[in-house]
């Protein structure tokens, strides 16, 4: 018996369940007869962990595939826009050491090497402190307009429109319930909120081999058992089907990423007109980092450490100084960071999604853009049928494996090129925490930058030009003295680097700021064209 | 920038205003603001466009008058040269009070006429009154009253008519070049109209319904008058002596 894939079976609620869920019914019509039948299990009991305030650009893709409205979405879920991020004190620690990786390509990208011109440049100018000059604010206009608290449209753009590319910050709890009720009333989701008591599957010799170990139902404490061809594990932490029942094996990374452990605050605005920033501010500490996320209502801030580094103690004294007065008056909540992933994400007919799957620190809002290109995978190839379905699983796991190896590299990249001298950074830098596969791409670069042809897979997580805003927004330089060849094109370059001038002038003076947009839009919303 | 004053019988008794002067308020505009009543007058001359309130990011109708902001191919000589002109140059410089700054009258619904103190029309001898000596309205004032009121009521119909226009997902960008006589060419941009294919399409509970809103005919005149840009491109023409 070939079995068709009819149903699918969510076992958990969250970002990460809603997210599945409704890519899955809007792509394959969960809301007429014809279609895929998407059920969603939630226990009343489990509150959601709520990871990841912080998208990428491709959550605009996923609203629209989605079916849902900007506005409405804006409206809802507190959000904001997020025009990438500002690392501060990661090079030296000093006052003025900042950089961004900012969500605009480098001018002229893919047309000429505009990093190469930089450096040749940087070079003839003969700085000593690379930080004199950004490397992100000469090749790419967007850090003028965060560092102005501007947003990257204006209210006369239509949803989803931008002058400069853009994600959002979010309210993770506001968005699950918006997700939730667009799923059930638009997508036609069916969701059962009850606990999930046991798993059932074939463990008896199978008249098709191939399924042996399948899971055939899951029982619920009130709603029997819940039958289906495909089970979703959104469970979180607890992966209660990939983790628990298939006993996949957990594969830790703490020997690259050191941090395991986050303090986090929510905090107030001092007024109701207080400027929201537009992108996410990332401080470095003194064993970690802490993150600052603008949301409309309130601002959420943490601190993501190494307890090999720092205790407790410590990491809240960091966590009270960066945040003031305010500190005293706010809930604490700690958060315990497991860096790594399963070994595998789809075993049989159950795929893991979320944190289920794995969970990395948030240094660059990984976790939500994980869930959703699962998401978007698993709906783009449904196996129509159990025959098809290790096939799609097997490519599934290779894709999933490579994206987290890509995204611990890169998340690495931003440690090693750090001259602050506390233990928790020159640990980072030690050569054996160092994956083989960033090292070999660290030899490369000291001869070129960063070029889309060194990310070969068509399902890359970060592009060229974000290897090359990390790398040269730490100080790195890529020598070029064997090839000068490769800045031939002078006068295209500096039409490049002109005409980025121009655009920053440009969007200075017409962009409003994000609060005063995202008052608009609550006001007036934006039109759908 | 408009000074606004409300406007009573005594302070304003021998307030006068050049009505032939309103037209001042229009030179240099390259487009007005036009409400659902006038768009058939509107239509003999000017292309209706639909464009988004720089403010509020909300759909407006405005007649086109020039292809950049400032020029207004209408006024020629210092005078208004089309053959209407629109309610929002005649209604000058006579305003609505905003009722939201005043919670009583809001509630009242009843309106505030103001005059704008800095308006070329307003003046002290020549011109029309706007009381008679016992202190009631003239027959001008009546009419300017009247000129607000169907501008008010305009309002409405539009953001009907543009609610509609969303809701069945007619409009669309509107993507044109325009190349002069002289071989100059402007790229117009934030513009949008109706999408006639769709409009064709559309089932007929919802033609239907447009009708009896008494929607249709103004969409109809929309399109229709979109053929005045080549009006428009002429008048350029010949400003530029080609």
């Amino acid at each position: 018996m070939n079995k068709l894939t009819k149903k699918v079976v969510i076992v958990g609620g969250g970002i990460a369940g809603w997210l599945t869920a409704g890519r899955l019914a809007a792509k394959h019509k969960g809301n007429t007869k014809q279609g895929l039948n998407v059920v969603l299990i939630e226990s009343a009991n489990i509150p959601a962990v709520g990871v990841g305030e912080g998208t990428w650009p491709t959550m605009r893709s996923t609203l629209r595939a989605l079916g849902i409205s900007e506005t409405d979405f804006i409206r809802e879920c507190e959000a904001s826009f997020k025009q990438g991020a500002k690392f501060a004190k990661w090079f030296d620690g000093t006052e003025d050491d900042f950089y961004y990786h900012p969500l605009v390509l480098p001018q002229g990208f893919g047309k000429t090497d505009l990093a190469a011109h930089w450096l040749a440049k940087q070079a003839q100018t003969k700085q000593k402190n690379s930080h004199v000059n950004s490397f992100s604010n000469d090749v790419c206009f967007q850090e003028a307009i965060c560092e102005q608290g501007l947003a990257p449209k204006t209210i006369r753009h239509a949803e989803f429109a931008d002058v400069a590319n853009y994600a959002y910050h979010l309210d993770s709890a506001k968005f699950a319930v918006f997700l939730q009720k667009h799923c059930q009333e638009k997508l036609g989701v069916t969701h059962i909120v009850d606990d999930v008591i046991g798993v059932n599957s074939i463990d008896t010799e199978a008249d098709n081999p191939t399924e042996k170990g399948d899971i055939i139902s899951v029982s619920t404490e009130h709603n029997g058992d819940i039958g289906g061809e495909l089970f979703v594990d959104c469970t979180g932490f607890s992966s209660l089907l990939l983790g628990k029942h298939y006993q996949v094996p957990f594969k830790k990374c703490d020997d690259i990423l050191f941090i395991d452990t986050a303090l986090a605050v929510q905090v107030p605005y001092e007024s109701v007109d207080s400027p929201i920033a537009s992108h996410t501010i990332s401080t470095g500490q003194e064993a970690g980092w802490i993150w600052d996320i603008g949301l409309q209502h309130r601002r959420g801030v943490g601190y993501v450490y190494s307890s090999k580094h720092s205790t407790e103690a410590e990491a809240r004294a960091k966590l009270a100084e960066y945040v003031g007065d305010k500190f005293s008056s706010l809930k604490v909540r700690k958060i315990p960071i497991v860096s790594g992933h399963r070994e595998t994400f789809w075993q049989n007919n159950c795929v893991a999604v979320g944190l289920s799957a794995g969970f990395l620190e948030p240094l660059e809002a990984s976790a939500l853009v994980m869930v959703e290109l699962a998401a978007q995978m698993i709906s783009e190839q449904l196996p129509a049928s159990r025959e098809v379905m290790d096939v799609v699983a097997k490519r599934f796991n290779e894709t999933a494996l490579y994206r987290w190896d890509r995204i611990i590299d890169f998340l690495k990249l931003h440690y090693i090129l750090s001259e602050r001298t506390e233990p928790f950074w020159s640990d980072n830098r030690d050569p054996t925490t160092i994956p083989q596969s960033l090292q070999d791409l660290m030899t490369e670069w000291q001869y070129r930058a960063p070029a889309d042809h060194d990310f070969t897979s068509n399902n890359e997580v970060f592009p060229a030009a974000s290897y090359q805003y990390v790398l040269y927004g730490m100080g790195f330089k890529s020598d070029y003295c064997h090839t000068p060849y490769a800045i031939d094109d002078r006068d295209f370059a500096d039409g490049q680097f002109k005409k980025n001038k121009v655009l920053i002038d440009k969007a200075l003076s017409s962009l409003p700021s994000n609060r005063e947009l995202l008052d608009k839009i609550k006001s007036y919303g934006l039109s759908r064209i | 920038m408009a000074q606004l004053v409300a406007i009573d019988n005594k302070n304003h008794l021998n307030l006068k205003v050049d009505a032939a002067k309103a037209e001042l308020h229009g030179a240099g505009l390259h487009l007005v603001p036009a409400v659902m009543s006038e768009f058939t007058n509107m239509a003999v001359q000017y292309p209706l466009v639909i464009t988004k309130n720089a403010d509020t990011g909300q759909f407006v109708v405005a007649a086109m008058l020039g292809f950049e902001s400032g020029e207004n191919l209408f006024w020629q000589a210092g005078q208004w040269q089309g053959l209407y002109l629109p309610l929002q140059i005649r209604r000058q410089p006579f305003f609505v009070g905003n009722p939201e700054h005043n919670k009583a009258q809001a509630e009242s619904g009843d309106y505030v006429v103001c005059f704008d103190s800095e308006s070329p029309a307003v003046t002290s001898n020549e011109g029309q009154a706007l009381f008679t000596e016992d202190g009631a309205d003239t027959e001008y004032f009546q009419q300017a009253k009247y000129c607000l009121a169907q501008l008010l009521e305009g309002e409405l119909a539009n953001k009907q008519l543009l609610e509609q226009l969303e809701r069945l997902q007619l409009l669309q960008v509107m993507q044109m070049e325009v190349t002069f006589a002289n071989q100059q060419s402007t790229t117009l941009n934030g513009l949008y109209t109706i999408d006639t294919e769709k409009l064709a399409a559309l089932s007929s509970e919802n033609i239907s319904s447009l009708h009896k809103a008494g929607l249709l005919q103004a969409i109809y005149t929309l399109i229709t008058s979109l053929g005045q840009i080549h009006h428009l491109i002429d008048l350029k023409n010949k400003q530029l002596g080609c």
